[in-house]
């Protein structure tokens, strides 16, 4: 999952700031600290951060903005990525403008 | 005319039942041949499609035409190469590929060591046509993986069928009931618990049959695998990640995601405010195990 929050600087010039999270299970060979992946290289997982049945994954993700930004775009994209990270495969993108303003 | 027709139907039982020999295969055409099950198309032509569009009809290279196994198959040393590898191709035996457990469960049970050879030769000769004969065929599930109980039901039949129910009169061949064809069970032989601990060599691939009991059942989750991927007899088995927008609509409905955001000037300290936004995100998955696995 990628959120991104753009906003516009004093200059006009657009700013892009990211935080990813990802959530899939993390397997070592148990020789070293190193996750790995690939079937031949992989003996068990240390950590599982995939989506689980019966358990929400809830996440909150804070930007600061510089002094006299009043507005941003945020967009969050989930998507799903088999085998290579350049296989990937979209699910969502959700777009929200948020301001500061009253 | 009645000698044709029955001349025909006893063509239709001998088929399956000559497929699986008590011979182990020495080639990679003879073990396809063993659990070749082309002869189910002409009646089941539905179900045949969605399987020859599965994963399970190409469990060698399995997303986007990977030849996934390569790396065994490099000479040990090489770059790549692993615990499995031999210096030599020609040496590689059922053994060095503990993969065949789940992805080719025939070549455990019904191959010779010459087909690991001829297979890793054919992965470094990147021959996909001849590795894509290998295949999880109806066979391999209607009849090698049908049974779990073979103490006390003995191992599956030569030829025979397992289905749901006994049908003595299947025109494609004797079909007897299996008690395990609607059970998770089933799926759960291939799907994975966790580490391949039986092996010399440790490893882990799918483990989403182990995520399936330990926090799908136990939270109270009472669908089978079947029940969600196999409505109505499907046997596309979805999904499949060669097709990238179906992918993509299931995935869009098994996860839903909520964003709710907020923004306002947060007081650090005495007349120091900085500006921010909070974005909330929250996915609750419908499916009945982890996502993604592997
Ligand atoms: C000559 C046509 C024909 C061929 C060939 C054939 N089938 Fe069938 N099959 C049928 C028909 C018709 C039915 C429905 C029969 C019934 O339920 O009484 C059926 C039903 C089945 C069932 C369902 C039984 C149940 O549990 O309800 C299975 C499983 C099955 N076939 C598997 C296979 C497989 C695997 C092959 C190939 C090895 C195959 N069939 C080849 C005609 C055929
Ligand atoms: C316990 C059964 C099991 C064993 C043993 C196993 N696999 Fe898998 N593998 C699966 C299943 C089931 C999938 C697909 C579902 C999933 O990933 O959850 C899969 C998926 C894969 C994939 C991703 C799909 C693709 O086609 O690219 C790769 C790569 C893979 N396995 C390689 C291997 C290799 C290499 C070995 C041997 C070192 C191996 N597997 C051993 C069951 C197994
Ligand atoms: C003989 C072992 C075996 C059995 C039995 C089996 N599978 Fe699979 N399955 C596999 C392998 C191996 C793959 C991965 C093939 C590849 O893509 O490399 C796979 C792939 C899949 C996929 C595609 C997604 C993915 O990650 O590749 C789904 C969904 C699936 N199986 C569900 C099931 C269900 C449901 C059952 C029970 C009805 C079942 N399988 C029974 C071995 C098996
Ligand atoms: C991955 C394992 C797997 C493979 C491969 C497979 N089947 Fe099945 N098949 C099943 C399971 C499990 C069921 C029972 C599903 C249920 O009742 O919910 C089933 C059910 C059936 C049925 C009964 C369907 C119904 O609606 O009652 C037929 C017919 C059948 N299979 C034929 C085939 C044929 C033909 C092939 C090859 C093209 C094939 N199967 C390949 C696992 C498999
Ligand atoms: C409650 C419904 C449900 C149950 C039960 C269920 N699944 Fe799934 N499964 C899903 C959904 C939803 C997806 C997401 C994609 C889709 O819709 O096909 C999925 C995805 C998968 C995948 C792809 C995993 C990945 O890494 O992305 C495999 C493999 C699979 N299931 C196998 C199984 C097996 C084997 C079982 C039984 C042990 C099972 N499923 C039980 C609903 C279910």
């Amino acid at each position: 999952m990628v959120v991104t929050a753009s906003y516009k600087d004093k200059d006009g010039k657009v700013v892009e700031n990211k935080q990813e999270r990802h959530y899939h299970p993390q397997a070592t060979n148990c020789r070293d600290t190193k996750m790995k992946y690939g079937a031949q290289w992989k003996v068990a997982n240390i950590r599982d951060t995939a989506i689980q049945p019966h358990q929400p994954k809830k996440e909150t993700i804070e930007f600061e903005l510089p002094d006299g930004v009043r507005s941003a775009d945020v967009t969050v994209d989930l998507f799903y990525e088999a085998v290579n990270p350049d296989n990937k495969y979209p699910i969502h993108s959700i777009k929200k403008t948020v301001s500061l303003d009253k | 005319m009645r000698i044709i027709l029955l001349l025909l139907i006893t063509a239709f039982v001998i088929m399956p039942l000559s497929t699986v020999g008590a011979e182990k295969a020495k080639t990679i055409d003879e073990l396809a041949k063993m659990y070749d099950s082309s002869q189910c198309k002409s009646c089941h032509a539905e179900i045949y499609a969605q399987w020859e569009k599965s994963h399970h009809a190409r469990p060698l290279m399995g997303v986007k035409g990977g030849l996934m196994l390569t790396p065994l198959a490099l000479k040990k040393g090489e770059k790549g190469a692993t615990a499995f590898s031999e210096d030599d191709p020609k040496k590689m035996k059922i053994s060095n590929f503990p993969c065949f457990k789940c992805h080719l469960p025939q070549a455990v049970t019904s191959a010779e060591d010459s087909v690991a050879a001829e297979l890793a030769e054919a992965l470094l000769a990147k021959d996909s046509a001849k590795v894509g004969k290998l295949q999880i065929t109806c066979m391999v599930c209607h009849n090698e993986k049908a049974l779990i109980h073979k103490r006390e039901l003995g191992a599956p039949e030569k030829g025979v069928i397992y289905g749901n129910k006994d049908v003595a009169s299947h025109a494609g061949g004797k079909i007897k009931k299996s008690a395990i064809m609607k059970d998770s069970v089933f799926c759960g032989q291939c799907h994975g618990l966790g580490p391949n601990l039986e092996f010399d060599q440790a490893f882990q691939c799918a483990n989403l049959y182990g995520s399936y009991l330990h926090n799908y059942v136990s939270g109270g989750g009472t669908k089978s695998c079947q029940d969600c991927h196999m409505q109505k007899g499907d046997h596309l088995i979805a999904p499949n990640f060669n097709d990238d927008k179906q992918t993509s609509e299931l995935l869009a409905k098994a996860l839903t995601l909520d964003v709710e955001t907020l923004g306002y000037e947060w007081l650090r300290k005495a007349a120091t405010y900085v500006p921010k936004v909070v974005v909330n995100t929250k996915i609750v998955s419908s499916a009945g195990h982890r996502i993604p696995d592997g």
